[in-house]
């Protein structure tokens, strides 16, 4: 079966420092990878160049077997969603930041129903109540949920987490957990967490921007 | 009725009170006596050029010539705005400048070609200050949008992101931002409609009353270059930043580092 992502020799330099350096690996539908490291290492940045947020020194990524480009950067962008530590939720109240991708065009026919909204929150073990908060009252592990649920509005099914657990008690994590054990779901994530680390069946360590496959 | 002039003595005495702000600012500890005596030479010098080049340009009234001097005016205002908005002229001079030429000889040529009809059209003692009035004015707006545009883009660069990979267009993802710059731009302009003849009397109004024009001449040419003011206002600031979209953004809709000046990223 082809990957669906595949860096092939990847290099990527930022202000002139070299963060990746010919980093190859791939990942299948359905498999959940974390890649793990020191503070600096790049790990974020093996995320963020996969959204087109870094140039490429040299090398290629390939997203079903598809060259990633201006071209075909949209498509990979909206299929993905990418989720860090602190997600920005975008508007005053919880629903509107639910409802925020919808305003888009790009996402307009996948407007959601109440129920499918309420279902959401309630996947990643969210009150209903949280619906009418202001966002700047909601704590850091609730974004990263809320951000996951606006994910499932939009049908995502490629995951990018960035420190997902990070701010997330234990029983919030167990839920994320069980959320993503989805096996529609693929998921590349960068974490330090213990738990989610021995939870992902693939792992990378990510050293001096080589990086080296685990398990 | 004769504008009463103003005599070399009493210029002199004008230049000697401006030492009580100096000697003021030098009391509570601000050092700009240089860059107050700086200032004040530097406009002394160019309004004086200014006064012998409108001499001759008034008497020439030359199409061509006075062509010209909006065309330099022009360029000026493009490369000020460019400068004092943090941006690098050589990336945006082409976007700036068509933005501002457009906005700006809009306004004008209705105002001139439509509501006051000199004769002939391109007489240079309406076209040259009219059309700087709008300029100077879009020059400052211009300064404010582009600055806060960019300055809030950077600032915010992840919630712009998010509002990519959620499914917005470039267009869509920097629109928070846009609407922001454009308000306060065009604010200050709103706020001296609203207070102007009740908390202060506009210097082109209270020039023509001091020149003998009839007060109710002076104040429909007042209103007539507010208003023209606005409409170039918000033309030229809507413009230069839409056309500022296609060059500060990669071909993967990230912000460009190198648009700004790197001074300007330092102070930050």
């Amino acid at each position: 079966m082809d990957p669906l992502i595949r860096f092939d020799r990847v290099a990527v330099s930022l202000s002139g420092r070299t963060i990746l350096n010919h980093l190859s690996f791939e990942l299948h539908q359905g498999e959940k990878a974390v890649i793990r490291g020191p503070s600096g290492a790049g790990k974020s940045t093996v995320l963020k160049t996969l959204l087109g947020l870094y140039p490429l020194a040299s090398g290629s990524i390939l997203f079903e077997g598809r060259r990633l480009g201006p071209e075909t950067l949209q498509d990979i962008r909206r299929r993905t969603a990418y989720i860090g530590q602190e997600p920005v939720l975008g508007a005053d109240r919880v629903r509107e930041a639910l409802l925020l991708p919808f305003t888009f065009k790009a996402n307009r026919a996948l407007r959601p129903t109440e129920d499918d909204v309420e279902n959401a929150l309630a996947h990643v073990g969210l009150p209903l109540s949280l619906l009418l908060q202001d966002c700047a009252t909601v704590s850091g592990g609730e974004k990263q949920r809320l951000a996951i649920a606006r994910a499932t509005l939009l049908q995502k099914r490629l995951y990018l987490l960035d420190e997902v657990t990070s701010n997330l008690d234990p029983v919030s994590k167990l839920a994320v957990l069980g959320f993503f054990a989805d096996p529609s779901f693929t998921v590349l994530s960068v974490a330090h967490d213990p738990d989610w680390i021995a939870w992902c069946g693939t792992v990378f360590d990510l050293n001096h921007g080589t990086l080296t496959r685990i398990a | 009725m004769e504008t009463v002039d103003i005599g070399l003595p009493a210029m002199v005495v004008l230049y000697g009170v401006t030492l009580l702000p100096a000697l003021l600012l030098r009391a509570i500890g601000l050092k700009i006596a240089r860059d107050l005596a700086w200032a004040i030479a530097r406009m002394t010098a160019q309004l004086a050029i200014l006064g012998l080049y409108l001499e001759y340009l008034f008497a020439l009234n030359h199409p061509w010539l006075n062509a010209a001097w909006i065309a330099l005016m022009l360029i000026a205002a493009d490369l000020t705005i460019l400068a004092r908005a943090g941006l690098r002229w050589r990336l945006f001079f082409a976007s700036t400048l068509a933005a501002v030429s457009l906005g700006v000889l809009f306004s004008s040529g209705y105002l001139l070609g439509l509501v006051i009809r000199p004769q002939p059209l391109y007489d240079a003692r309406y076209l040259i200050p009219l059309i700087g009035m709008i300029l100077g004015n879009c020059l400052q707006s211009n300064v404010i949008g582009l600055e806060r545009f960019y300055t809030a883009l950077r600032k915010h660069q992840t919630e712009y992101v998010t509002y990519l990979l959620l499914g917005a267009s470039r267009t869509e993802a920097v629109r928070p931002y846009f609407r922001q710059a454009m308000l306060a731009s065009v604010n200050p302009a709103i706020a001296s409609m609203a207070t102007m003849g009740l908390v202060w009397l506009p210097g082109m109004m209270t020039g023509q009353i001091l020149g003998g024009s009839d007060p109710w001449v002076a104040v429909k040419y007042q209103i007539a270059i507010m208003l023209s003011i606005l409409v170039s206002m918000t033309l030229t600031n809507s413009l230069g930043l839409w056309l500022s979209l296609r060059i500060a953004f990669d071909r993967n809709d990230v912000l460009r580092p190198e648009i700004f000046k790197p001074q300007a990223v330092e102070a930050r």
